[in-house]
């Protein structure tokens, strides 16, 4: 993995894109981190989601914003998220592409410290955005100036 | 329009503290994080590379202490709005690494509760936020997270 540096980027610089696919087994590796075996849930489970009324298994929140989150964390290994605010405006499914995109919207060094401000997106094939949010990222400067 | 005007749940929850829970971190849950969400930064799933950053180990992710928030585990507040509820979304701040062998603790408390006017009509949001605070006492993240209410299609007809 590069290293990125803050001398290396300008406002509007576009980030990604990256395209991700979840499946369940991923899904269901994710809900067991903590220990243990998922049950049927409309995270886990397509007739589970319908007796919801959802289209089939979705992604967990908490997933969706972690994935988002790797746009950043696997742009460069220099890069350390400090801050991301999303909304999730729509189900995310299982199985279908998503892209991850980004754009940075401002750079500024705060209190010492190199930093990006970014928009950043997750949508569907059709387009559709199905998370949007906003990210705080540092990065080193390539000459030092403390 | 943005407004708390009459908005009928338990004002009691404000601003008051809820244990959710102690937590310690082992370098296992921290890669099978990692590899569940496909993170590739080496610095939280390559432990020579991460021993080699500032860091001088394998650190968690950003997001990882969403694994410990879990939204139907917060206290009713007894919010009487609305026949549909959905996670509308979250924002966490990463304050200071969360390592392999730290013991955090989350502590959840009703930030917020608003209205909010839009196309499809009234929706009223609850904003817990938690703060999640390693042994030594260093607050390592902090997560708000925001759950709407609103009427369904069906019973606005």
């Amino acid at each position: 993995m590069k290293a990125l540096y803050y001398e290396d980027v300008e406002i509007g610089d576009d980030i990604g894109p990256q395209e991700r696919v979840v499946n369940v087994a991923q899904v269901r590796r994710f809900l067991s981190v903590r220990g243990g075996t998922p049950g049927a849930s409309r995270f886990t489970d397509d007739e589970y989601a319908k007796n919801e009324g959802l289209a089939g298994a979705i992604v967990p929140g908490a997933m969706n914003i972690t994935i988002l989150s790797q746009l950043l964390t696997g742009w460069a290994e220099t890069v350390r998220l400090k801050k991301v605010d999303v909304v999730f405006r729509g189900m995310v499914p299982h199985d279908k592409p998503l892209t991850l995109s980004g754009i940075i919207t401002d750079k500024d060094v705060v209190d010492g410290e190199p930093r990006l401000e970014c928009d950043v997106f997750m949508q569907n094939d059709e387009g559709t955005r199905l998370v949007i949010g906003n990210a705080i990222v540092a990065l080193p400067m390539r000459i030092d100036g403390s | 329009m943005t407004t708390d005007e009459g908005i009928s749940y338990d004002r009691s929850f404000l601003g008051k503290d809820y244990s959710i829970g102690k937590f310690e971190i082992s370098r296992r849950m921290i890669i099978d994080f990692s590899e569940a969400t496909g993170e590739v930064n080496p610095i939280y799933v390559n432990e020579e590379r991460a021993a080699a950053s500032e860091y001088g180990s394998i650190i968690a992710p950003p997001t990882f202490c969403n694994l410990f928030i879990n939204g139907g585990e917060k206290p009713d507040i007894k919010l009487d709005f609305g026949d549909i509820g959905f996670f509308a979304g979250q924002a966490i701040e990463s304050v200071a690494p969360i390592r392999p062998g730290d013991t955090i603790e989350a502590t959840t408390h009703l930030k917020d509760v608003y209205a909010k006017t839009g196309r499809s009509g009234k929706m009223v949001f609850a904003v817990w936020e938690t703060r999640f605070v390693n042994q030594r006492g260093d607050t390592v993240a902090l997560v708000d997270e925001s759950f709407v209410r609103r009427n369904s299609r069906r019973s606005q007809h």
